[in-house]
């Protein structure tokens, strides 16, 4: 059914001899949204998929990729990194997350990414095309102790590739990043390795964080009361007027535009949470929700997505099962409940594929476990028409592997963003390199 | 007639100058001796702070004072197995931890040296001995004897090496009257050094090993020197050894079963007679402590959950089930004929222990066991059985007169015998708690 | 972990050891010359007894049907810190070589029971890497229930730990720079210039003290009785790793200290067994392999410390490439990672091209070796202890989950009684929180009230 528009598709646009356009055949091609195609032929054509199709070959100068024995997917999508937003994460002057104040709405993550960080390359090569970058701290080197920011400024959603941060962008404000208050628990994940320089909290009385804790969230509420304010007025625009910066960063949350990106890890927080984006209107994105499967029906019904951690990771108690963290993706997947995967990190962001795989051994089906990994986030930031599957006239982000991304000893052939060939060279593959030849 | 002017005058002049009746004779009561069966109804008789007679069918001697029991039961003075009543509460003395309170120590003392290794014998004081700090005014003294305590095992436990504890009377104006043995072994504590080394608990443990082996190697040096001093470099008098080769037995900290087993290898280890205290998970160790033939304290200050907690928080399995088990600890021992005594661990209010020993016999543990776990069970323990823990003929006459079964709700202490020399509690306040205020703590702060 | 499920485990333990199983057609990665392949498994009294296609299934056996499923040896972690009760870093002091984590084995650690869910039977439990010269190591087997004496590694040669770089230098910073930025003293050594000194200045003592020994030794052999010198531990463990008695675990990142400590042992004349994460290895693989120590690294961690920036997930592969003895860890605290070590040990296929017997060789018999107890673990061969794991799919893949796992020929880990007992576990506490909610509410609490 595709062939006759295809074959129109080349006669027209054969000349084409663009950096950001190919043709990969002879490949499996695994679009996500629909079922596999085998042997097949992807066109790109311009940076966007122009067809998918069996059958033609390449004319003129298109660049070819043969993919005999090879499979074709989306690339993967990270929902929470601080990709070129840090460097090394405990040295506190390679960082640019978690700046002071507690409501800071009108900063932008995507403006302080450091397009030739060493680490866009690292994850691009195990088949990431394009993540969130979160402004909140939470790096060892970033804001630590104490109570976290409030709000940390707007997220971004970019490809891992361009000359400038305005190159990569696909939308400067997915989300505004609002990190909801929380009462530290007794029990904790606690450092991961002697490596880790996490601190203890001094135990205070519940009492006393219950009263910070109303308090904040009182905070909270007051500075959307405030930013509605402001909204008013501006409509109005009365005489004297005067343009503020903080909330006119707001406006788009209020009006539904931007969703809010919320960090609840534990019951109580996640909670009030729900009940704070109700009472002030807003749409909610969940985040890191370790208590999520008491609010699945909930969060089912208010159609309110979640963006899960890593899968690599223990429980909270003692007590917990030791794959507590492992079986959450499949129940909350039983539950009807959409949901992302991220890996909140950058050195081990790499490893999101495999975060996704973990998923798949522990009861939720592979197919949903990719994508957790390609459409559903596309969704969830608003850019499935752009990314997140292998469909006509989508950014051409894709991956060529010999097997199951999620799979660990999985080659990751080609890489492309927008339509343009990646070098798979890292700065760790050229140090290989190197030290390999060493006589 | 004359005889009672004489007999009133005594008791003025008693009153005015404290001169005891030479000898008392409780009759008609209710006697739980401890090492024999009780006496439904009997008499003791007191003379020149001894006993003199106790039974069923005595005749008190013609110049005792009686005093009725009817309706009263006699038990021994109660012995607080570990206590620091009398000695002066030192600034935080935390059992265990990773060196908290460092900041409150030094408010009273000046700042320890930094401590660069074992050398330097950081958090010892060894060669302290409680008979030597004792404060007879100490308050906590008449509040412990309020409660029915005649003696306690006294001990310096600040740091590592706390120095030896003295098996003290709690009764007395000078000190010299009130120690009944001013030596009884070494207090260890497993703290670390706000101030340098040691910083963790392998290191404690090294620490505390290394003393050992110099203690060791100085006691062989000084054989060899007095043997033929000639020729020899003289082995440094070091004070902190001393002590410890003069203890003739350690205390050493476990609560949990781990702890426990480690304790009782390292003794092992430092061939050193060993006491535990604490034992909390003790319900779990009795097969370990059998096999030992292990000697324990057990703390009656039973873990509690902590106040103004997070609702939504669960305490662990682990913790629960330790809540729940540890008050049975007595009872598990007891079964399994393992030697204890109680220490009170700083809980002092009478209604707080009474509480918590009547929570070990709902777990099990016999009446006569709990009350023998503050009188003969510690007097063995410390090798004073043959003079204090029971009332028998020849025994120094400590004794707790009550009104009520000991340890239940309603009763209360009539009067305390400290070296046959009568104390009468005063007067409870209306409602609960004791007539005096204690400030300071116990063993844990 | 209530006591009655210790007691169970034990009782299982005591009854299990001197029985017969026989593990039934499965595939078995062996990691030795067998290689890998369709077989079975026989054991007794806790050593492997048979291993092939086809075995003899003794008569009274347990069989534990294994088709569709895979053997590997138990899995062997080279650095961890898990079950160590007071903290694992004496940071006090520059050497701490007194300390060892021997006296603080805690066997309740639930992270022991997390590392046993992922496979592991045997662990290198390490002190921290706070100090230059660190404290003294021992290698415990993941025997669930036992108690702490229960859980050594009978016949491992003792260890010590060492650490270079930016964690033993960071109490020197003037700043303060220790965790969480809370005030400490401030130690020597402030730069890697210093702690090459800590090393030193700590052996040339130990030289002179050995001296001092071997003396004494003398002496007393010729029937002399002069008095000992005194016994220091401090300088005993560093007289042991001079003698070769004692294992050196060096923790290590940059290429300039680690050549800088295989120069420091080549002076005083002993080696240092194992380089642990060792990041910057492959750039002097050469020295190491030379040298004949191992590494012990990571996977694919790298940039959250200046001193991993240049940390490359080929470490592994090249370091192999180069002749030297590769082995994958956690470095974990908390048992997570044990929980994965299969998987870590997979990217060598990803990072490297290794062959897949290759990649499990280094979480099996490579750290066997660099741990001096290959005779005894590591491989499914005949004579070895029978430490296996078994898993439902390839252990190579992200797929696969652990089934069971044995030690010493007994089953410490099922995942079908694990997840079964789920309930009951969880019933029992909320149990137990009610009922201390009912005592709560009864006794109304009059300590609330004095307060």
């Amino acid at each position: 059914m595709r062939l006759p528009s295809l074959f129109i598709a080349f006669s027209l646009l054969a000349s084409a001899a663009s950096y950001d356009s190919v043709l990969i055949h002879n490949v499996d091609v695994y679009p996500v949204t629909s079922p596999m195609i085998h042997n097949t032929s992807v066109l790109v054509i311009d940076g966007k998929i122009a067809a998918i199709g069996a059958g033609a070959s390449g004319k003129g100068g298109i660049k070819v990729v043969d993919g005999k024995g090879l499979r074709l997917y989306p690339g993967l999508i990270d929902s929470g990194t601080e990709l070129g937003l840090s460097e090394v994460s405990s040295e506190r002057m390679t960082v640019d997350t978690g700046e002071l104040g507690d409501f800071m709405p009108q900063l932008r993550a995507l403006i302080a990414v450091n397009v030739e960080s060493e680490h866009l390359p690292v994850v691009r090569v195990n088949g990431m095309t394009s993540v969130i970058a979160i402004p909140a701290g939470g790096g060892r080197g970033g804001r630590g102790g104490g109570s976290a920011q409030l709000i940390s400024g707007q997220a971004a959603l970019m490809h891992l590739s361009g000359w400038t941060w305005e190159d990569m962008e696909i939308n400067r404000s997915a989300a505004m990043y609002l990190t909801f208050p929380s009462i530290a628990g007794r029990g904790g994940r606690g450092p991961q390795s002697d490596d880790d320089i996490s601190v203890a909290a001094p135990p205070v009385s519940f009492t006393e964080l219950k009263r910070q804790y109303d308090a904040q969230i009182q905070k909270l509420n007051d500075f959307f009361d405030a930013a509605r304010q402001y909204q008013k007025e501006r409509a109005a625009n009365a005489p004297g007027f005067k343009k503020d910066l903080k909330m006119e960063a707001m406006i788009p949350v209020l009006e539904g535009k931007m969703p809010v990106a919320i960090t609840a890890m534990r019951e109580r927080s996640i909670r009030d949470a729900i009940a704070f984006s109700e009472k002030q209107h807003i749409r909610m994105v969940l985040l890191q929700p370790h208590d999520v499967m008491k609010f699945a029906p909930e969060l089912k019904a208010k159609n309110i997505p979640v963006i899960l951690g890593r899968t690599e990771a223990l429980g909270d108690s003692e007590d917990s099962p030791y794959d507590q963290v492992e079986n959450i993706p499949a129940a909350l997947y039983n539950a009807g409940v959409k949901f992302a995967f991220a890996t909140f990190n950058n050195e081990f962001a790499r490893n999101l594929p495999f975060n996704a795989g973990r998923a798949a051994s522990y009861g939720l089906p592979k197919e949903e476990a990719l994508k957790a990994i390609t459409i559903n986030p596309a969704e969830i930031w608003g850019a499935s028409d752009k990314i997140g599957s292998i469909e006509k006239g989508k950014y051409a982000d894709m991956i060529i592997t010999n097997g199951d991304p999620m799979e660990i000893a999985t080659q990751i052939k080609y890489l492309f963003i927008k339509g343009k060939d990646i070098d798979l060279s890292t700065k760790q593959t050229r140090l290989y390199e190197k030290y390999l030849a060493r006589p | 007639m004359k005889k009672l002017i004489t007999s009133l005058l005594f008791c003025c002049l008693g009153a005015l100058a404290q001169a005891p009746p030479t000898a008392v004779a409780i009759s008609n009561a209710k006697i739980v001796t401890i090492s024999g069966a009780t006496i439904t109804k009997g008499t003791v008789v007191v003379r020149d702070g001894l006993i003199e007679a106790v039974g069923d069918n005595i005749t008190p001697p013609a110049d005792a004072l009686i005093i009725d029991g009817a309706g009263l039961t006699v038990y021994p003075g109660l012995i607080d197995g570990l206590s620091t009543v009398g000695i002066p509460a030192p600034a935080t003395p935390t059992r265990g931890g990773r060196g908290a309170g460092a900041a409150a120590a030094t408010a009273a003392a000046p700042p320890a040296p930094h401590s660069n290794g074992p050398e330097d014998r950081p958090m010892t004081t060894s060669w302290i001995k409680a008979a030597d700090e004792i404060q007879p005014t100490d308050h906590r003294i008449e509040t412990a004897r309020n409660e029915g305590f005649t003696t306690a095992v006294v001990f310096p436990t600040v740091g590592i090496f706390g120095g030896q504890g003295s098996i003290i009377d709690l009764a007395g104006v000078k000190t010299e009257n009130m120690v009944l043995v001013p030596a009884v072994g070494q207090y260890i504590a497993m703290r670390t050094n706000p101030n340098g080394f040691p910083d963790a608990l392998m290191g404690v443990i090294s620490y505390v090993r290394q003393t050992y082996m110099d203690a060791g190697y100085y006691k062989l040096s000084k054989e060899v020197y007095a043997n033929d001093p000639r020729g020899m470099k003289r082995p440094e008098y070091n004070r902190a050894l001393e002590g410890i080769l003069e203890s003739k037995r350690i205390l050493l900290p476990a609560e949990r079963l781990v702890e426990m087993d480690r304790m009782l290898r390292f003794a092992a280890e430092l061939k050193q007679p060993v006491i535990l205290y604490g034992l909390h998970q003790g319900y779990r160790a009795a097969d370990l402590l059998k096999k030992n033939n292990a000697v324990v304290l057990v703390s009656l200050k039973w873990p509690e959950k902590p106040r103004d907690t997070d609702p939504d928080d669960e305490d662990s399995l682990r913790v629960l089930e330790e809540r729940k088990k540890a008050p049975s600890t007595p009872a598990v021992l007891q079964k399994a004929g393992i030697k204890f005594a109680f220490y009170t661990d700083g809980v002092e209010q009478p209604r707080d222990l009474q509480r918590a020993v009547k929570a070990a016999i709902d777990q099990g543990l016999s009446r006569e066991e709990a009350v023998r776990a503050f009188t003969l069970s510690p007097a063995e323990i410390y090798g004073v059985a043959d003079r204090l823990g029971s009332i028998e003929k020849g025994k120094i006459a400590n004794l707790l007169v009550t009104r009520g079964e000991l340890f239940d709700d309603r009763t209360k202490v009539e009067m305390v015998f400290v070296d046959g020399v009568k104390h009468v509690p005063a007067p409870e306040p209306a409602g609960r708690g004791t007539a005096t205020e204690t400030a300071g703590g116990g063993v844990n702060q | 972990m209530t006591s009655k499920f210790f007691l169970a485990c034990l009782a299982a333990a005591s009854l299990a050891s001197a029985e017969v199983k026989v593990i039934q057609n499965a595939t078995i990665m062996s990691e030795s010359a067998k290689g890998t392949f369709n077989g079975s498994i026989v054991v007794r009294d806790g050593k492997i007894i048979e291993v092939g296609q086809h075995v003899t299934v003794p008569p009274g056996a347990t069989v534990i049907d294994a088709s569709g499923q895979w053997v590997i040896p138990g899995i062997i972690d080279c650095h961890a810190h898990i079950g160590v009760d007071g903290g694992v870093n004496e940071g006090s002091v520059s050497v701490s070589s007194m300390v060892n984590i021997k006296d603080v084995i805690n066997p309740e650690d639930i992270a022991i029971y997390r590392a046993l869910s992922g496979g592991v039977t045997s662990m290198n439990v390490l002190h921290g890497s706070a100090n230059a010269i660190g404290g003294q190591t021992i290698v415990l087997k993941t025997r669930w229930g036992s108690d702490a004496q229960g859980m050594i590694f009978e016949g491992a040669k003792p260890g010590i730990k060492f650490a270079l770089g930016e964690n033993p230098k960071r109490q020197g910073n003037p700043e303060g720079g220790a965790r969480g930025g809370a005030p400490v003293n401030v130690r020597y050594p402030a730069t890697r210039m210093g702690v090459e000194d800590v090393i030193r200045e700590a052996f040339n003592e130990a030289v002179l003290y050995k001296a001092q020994w071997d003396a004494y030794d003398k002496a007393v052999a010729a029937g002399q009785h002069p008095l000992p010198p005194r016994k220091d531990l401090k300088l005993e463990s560093l007289k042991e790793v001079l003698e070769g008695k004692r294992l050196v675990h060096a923790h290590c990142y940059r290429s300039d200290e680690i050549l800088m400590l295989i120069r420091v042992a080549d002076d005083y004349g002993f080696k240092i067994a194992t380089f642990q994460h060792v990041l910057e290895g492959y750039k002097v693989a050469k020295e190491i392999a030379a040298h004949g120590g191992g590494a012990s690294t990571f996977s694919d961690w790298w940039g959250y410390k200046s001193e991993a920036y240049d940390a490359i997930a080929y470490n592994a592969a090249l370091l192999a490439k180069k002749g030297v003895l590769v082995s994958v860890n956690s470095d974990s605290l908390n048992g997570e990672l044990m929980r994965r070590l299969n998987l870590e040990a997979a990217k060598g296929m990803k990072y490297g091209g290794m062959t897949r017997e290759e990649a499990l060789a280094m979480v099996t018999i490579n750290p066997a070796k660099q741990l001096g107890v290959q005779d005894r673990v590591g491989s499914i061969e005949v004579g070895k202890d029978a430490d296996m794991v078994i898993y439902d799919k390839d252990p190579l893949s992200i797929y696969s989950k652990v089934q069971k796992v044995l030690i010493d020929g007994t089953q410490y880990f099922d995942r079908d009684t694990d997840v079964s007992g789920r309930g009951a576990k969880e019933q029992e506490k909320q149990k137990l929180i009610q009922e201390e909610k009912a005592e709560d509410a009864k006794t109304a609490s009059p300590r609330r009230r004095a307060q």
